[in-house]
């Protein structure tokens, strides 16, 4: 692996937050950017590090893995350096801690932004200009940068006030309404966050375009991402249903809407095992039929034709199901894709982590032990570059870890002036919860 | 895309100083002279590069004969089905150049090469097997262009799965976080829609402008190789962080109960629809209340950790919750959850978004005009670049419409155009 990485020499000042912008700036990271994260110890930024500055075990337990399953179980002192949630998004990253309220900690950020290609922001609306640092502040900097704002539901309009998680998000752009069960009402669907991912990935897209053109051009920009409104073309089926036809379109469960039938997620031999299968053609659908060992309900002329399963789709899944019931899942999964049927095991987050694919690939990469974390495997960046270094190169930044670098380094600042800001509370690598008053 | 050579990289520092009069022209596009060759088809592959052609490359998609199968993909124009009228299609492919090629000949092929010769970046979706078959495959390639190559591929080049075929549904099962999505003592469920394959396409755009900014910086052509299995198995969409939790404590997270969770949060039904809220504690709940306006519920005792937990308050507190809910309208709830900072937000479908006028009037929607469905509304600009602004330059391509053309730029005469087609090599 050799070669300069693709966003070398180019720094980020990043402020971003949760887990589209952290996501955004993570990714271009990934690429080579320098992207050093500006932590303030006196304010907790929800969902950014941990569920909260302070928590036991019992608390943590309570909480769904993804938030609270800190190794071991066991938050300990430091839980922002050690919940799964967040960690995984500062991988390439720096961290230093500064309180950009006060005048001499918004010094400090306006003199990282001199020296920064690329702001990030996805805070509640009007957060960086309260403290003082609006677009033109900002440019007043640094004339040529690269400015990205990741609000919720857009920074002009009527809906600037709202605020809103990642679930909040999925619900206005379209994909909580389009994902529960066809028998039941909406009220019973769960949480999930993919406009997170996506608005991530956007982010850092929107970004690379915008060094691309300051590359040709020295001129930096603006760019605005609407979480809401980036989310809905996760869906642009449903949204050019309703432009085109009029059509409203409302969940069809484990169906596809690429007309595939059947397509489904079947019981497994066990418990809560599943397997889903697509029979996406007529060659796959009778290679199924010969795998079930051609009964003679699936011999119907009728089925030979998407329109004739597609009447009988009941039918076809009750069949299939019974069929698959009493089978073990991963053999039906081998031998259907051998046989030259689409199919494919409904993993659980333990089995997608000893998957024996994603090892083959390479998908993690050991990291040593931290006082705040065990050695264990790590997600690499999810593609491999035959070159450039594009790959897990340094592990989470902890808070506060790179004070030293920014302060001294980057920033140049005097002996006297970093005892300065320690002493004031600036420099630091903890969080200081009875500032919270949350 | 003309003269005989093999593309150079547009090299530069990233600071380089501006070009004379750049940048004051309007309509500069963010990627503006930069040829994408695109061999994807389907879902995934053709968003990836849609992303480009959006930013102003100039993508030359190269279609099999018959087409790329997403034109089969519905929602169709009037349900009725026809190479220009799905709107999967037309959304996944704005922007973007088209010929056929038949790469199962070898004067399909020498087109190919010939073209890929004068690429920036070269994307594939083809599986393993079919890369070999067609010519796509890196080390052949790479014989023929020094631009780094993107390819998509389900499972990767390596590996037990390496062959197997993929769906929308097996993806988001096997890589991303199906398994605790749905409710508890039934089967999981999958996204709405083909989400986790276009995410797929999204992560494919990420790695993309990695590889063009490597190219055009110090002129490193290189195979990226992205699997969509893995892409979803780094979803931030909870996948990536329960696989850590798992390394960590062993915990696996189970489908819940329900939507609902503590005294107030999951999705609640109102007069003509539904919301979801989050209300669990301090501001939350405070900004829940607020907007809710009842004296009750703004009792400290609702607080408590304790009751948070009790059944019997849950009950309380839905008696005064629902009625409220079901009184009023979506947007009556949204518009007060918004004056509250409540974080409270309406469930909107497809067509809510198509006839919300904010959105339009921010300009989520453009128009097409395309030569046989006539006019008609796309989604627009996932962002908004203020000096590269996202534009459509023209709809999505009929099938070989720009075979010729290309062809001629490529050097190729009448004459040998004529010979191509009699050979099948082209359409």
């Amino acid at each position: 692996m050799t070669g300069l990485l693709p966003l070398e020499g180019i720094r980020i000042c990043d402020f971003t937050a949760v887990w589209a912008g952290q996501t955004a700036s993570m990714y271009l990271a990934d690429m080579g950017a320098e992207c050093i994260k500006v932590e303030n110890p006196y304010i907790w930024n929800p969902m950014t590090r941990a569920a909260a500055p302070r928590i036991n075990a019992a608390i943590a337990s309570m909480l769904p893995s993804w938030l609270g399953g800190h190794p071991n179980s066991d938050p300990g002192p430091r839980p922002w350096n050690n919940s799964p949630g967040f960690i995984h998004v500062q991988r390439n990253k720096k961290s230093f801690t500064v309180d950009s309220r006060r005048p001499e900690g918004l010094a400090i950020v306006k003199a990282l932004i001199r020296v920064s290609d690329v702001v990030a922001e996805n805070l509640a609306l009007g957060t960086l200009e309260k403290i003082g640092l609006s677009d033109d502040a900002i440019r007043a900097e640094r004339p040529d940068i690269i400015i990205l704002h990741m609000p919720a539901f857009g920074r002009t309009g009527p809906y600037t006030e709202g605020r809103g998680y990642g679930s909040h998000i999925d619900a206005v752009a379209g994909s909580t309404i389009l994902r529960g069960y066809r028998d039941s009402a909406p009220e019973s669907n769960v949480q999930i966050f993919a406009g997170d991912f996506w608005g991530g990935m956007h982010g850092a897209i929107a970004v690379m375009a915008a060094l691309r053109h300051r590359r040709r051009t020295g001129e930096g920009q603006v760019i605005e991402l609407s979480q809401v409104e980036s989310s809905a073309q996760m869906f642009p089926q449903a949204a050019l249903d309703a432009a085109w036809n009029g059509r409203e379109q409302r969940t069809i469960g484990n169906r596809s809407i690429e007309g595939y039938v059947p397509n489904g997620v079947f019981p497994a031999a066990g418990t809560d095992r599943w397997l889903v299968i697509s029979c996406r053609s007529a060659a796959e659908w009778q290679a199924l039929v010969g795998f079930l060992g051609r009964p003679e309900w699936a011999q119907r002329l009728e089925f030979e034709t998407l329109a004739g399963r597609t009447a009988a789709e009941d039918e076809i899944e009750e069949r299939v199901a019974t069929f698959t019931s009493t089978r073990d899942r991963d053999e039906l999964f081998h031998a259907l894709q051998a046989a030259g049927v689409t199919a494919g095991p409904v993993l659980n987050a333990g089995e997608a982590a000893e998957d024996a694919q994603l090892a083959a690939i390479e998908a993690w990469k050991r990291l040593p032990a931290t006082d705040d974390y065990p050695e264990t495997l790590f997600a690499r960046p999810p593609y491999r570059f035959s070159v450039s270094d594009v790959d897990l190169r340094t592990p989470p930044a902890l808070f506060g870890e790179h004070n030293d670098y920014v302060y001294r380094e980057l920033l140049g600042l005097s002996e006297e002036e970093i005892e300065q800001l320690a002493a004031d509370g600036h420099i630091t690598n903890t969080y200081h919860p009875e500032a919270f008053g949350i | 895309m003309d003269g005989g050579a093999r593309r150079e990289p547009n090299r530069g520092d990233p600071r380089l100083t501006p070009i004379a009069g750049a940048g004051k022209v309007a309509d500069v596009d963010a990627l503006e002279g930069i040829t994408v060759v695109d061999c994807t088809a389907g879902i995934a592959g053709p968003y990836t590069t849609k992303v480009l052609a959006d930013l102003g490359a100039r993508v030359v998609k190269v279609e099999r004969p018959g087409g790329d199968p997403g034109r089969g993909l519905p929602p169709f124009l009037h349900d009725e089905p026809g190479p220009d009228r799905s709107a999967t299609f037309q959304f996944l492919n704005t922007n973007k150049e088209s010929i056929v090629l038949n790469l199962s000949s070898s004067g399909g092929r020498e087109i190919l090469f010939r073209l890929v010769a004068r690429a920036d970046l070269v994307v594939t979706s083809s599986s393993p097997a079919n890369e070999a078959r067609l010519g796509l495959g890196y080390a052949e390639l790479a014989k023929h262009t020094d631009a780094p190559v993107l390819s998509l591929t389900n499972f990767g080049h390596t590996g037990p799965y390496r062959d197997y075929s993929l769906s929308e549904t097996t993806l988001f099962a096997m890589g991303g976080e199906m398994h605790s999505h749905g409710l508890a003592g039934r089967e999981p469920l999958k996204m709405g829609g083909t989400a986790a394959l276009l995410q797929c396409g999204a992560m494919g755009a990420v790695a993309a402008l990695g590889a063009i900014h490597a190219w055009e910086r110090y002129g490193t052509g290189q195979h990226v190789d992205l699997a969509l299995f893995e892409v979803q198995a780094n979803s931030v969409d909870r996948r990536n962080s329960n696989i850590l939790a798992y390394r960590f404590s062993g915990r696996i997270p189970e489908r819940p109960a329900g939507s609902s969770a503590g005294i107030a949060g999951g999705i609640y039904p109102v007069a003509d629809g539904y919301v979801e809220v989050t209300a669990g504690g301090g501001n939350y709940w405070n900004r829940f209340v607020e907007m809710i306006g009842d004296d009750t519920l703004r009792e400290p005792r609702w607080q408590s950790p304790a009751v948070a937990l009790s059944p019997a308050a849950k009950e309380e507190a839905d008696a005064i919750i629902y009625p409220w809910m079901l009184s009023h309208t979506r947007a009556e709830v949204w518009e007060k959850a918004r004056k509250a900072h409540a974080m409270v937000a309406p469930l909107y479908s497809g067509k809510d978004i198509f006839e919300n006028t904010a959105f339009r009037e921010r300009g989520l929607w453009v128009e097409i005009e395309h030569a046989v469905l006539g006019k008609l509304p796309m989604l627009g600009r996932p962002y908004t670049l203020e000096k590269t602004p996202w534009r459509l330059r023209r709809p999505a391509p009929q099938l070989g419409q720009d075979t010729g053309a290309v062809l001629r730029e490529l050097g190729y005469s009448a004459h040998d155009i004529v010979r191509l087609l009699a050979e099948r090599a082209v359409a």
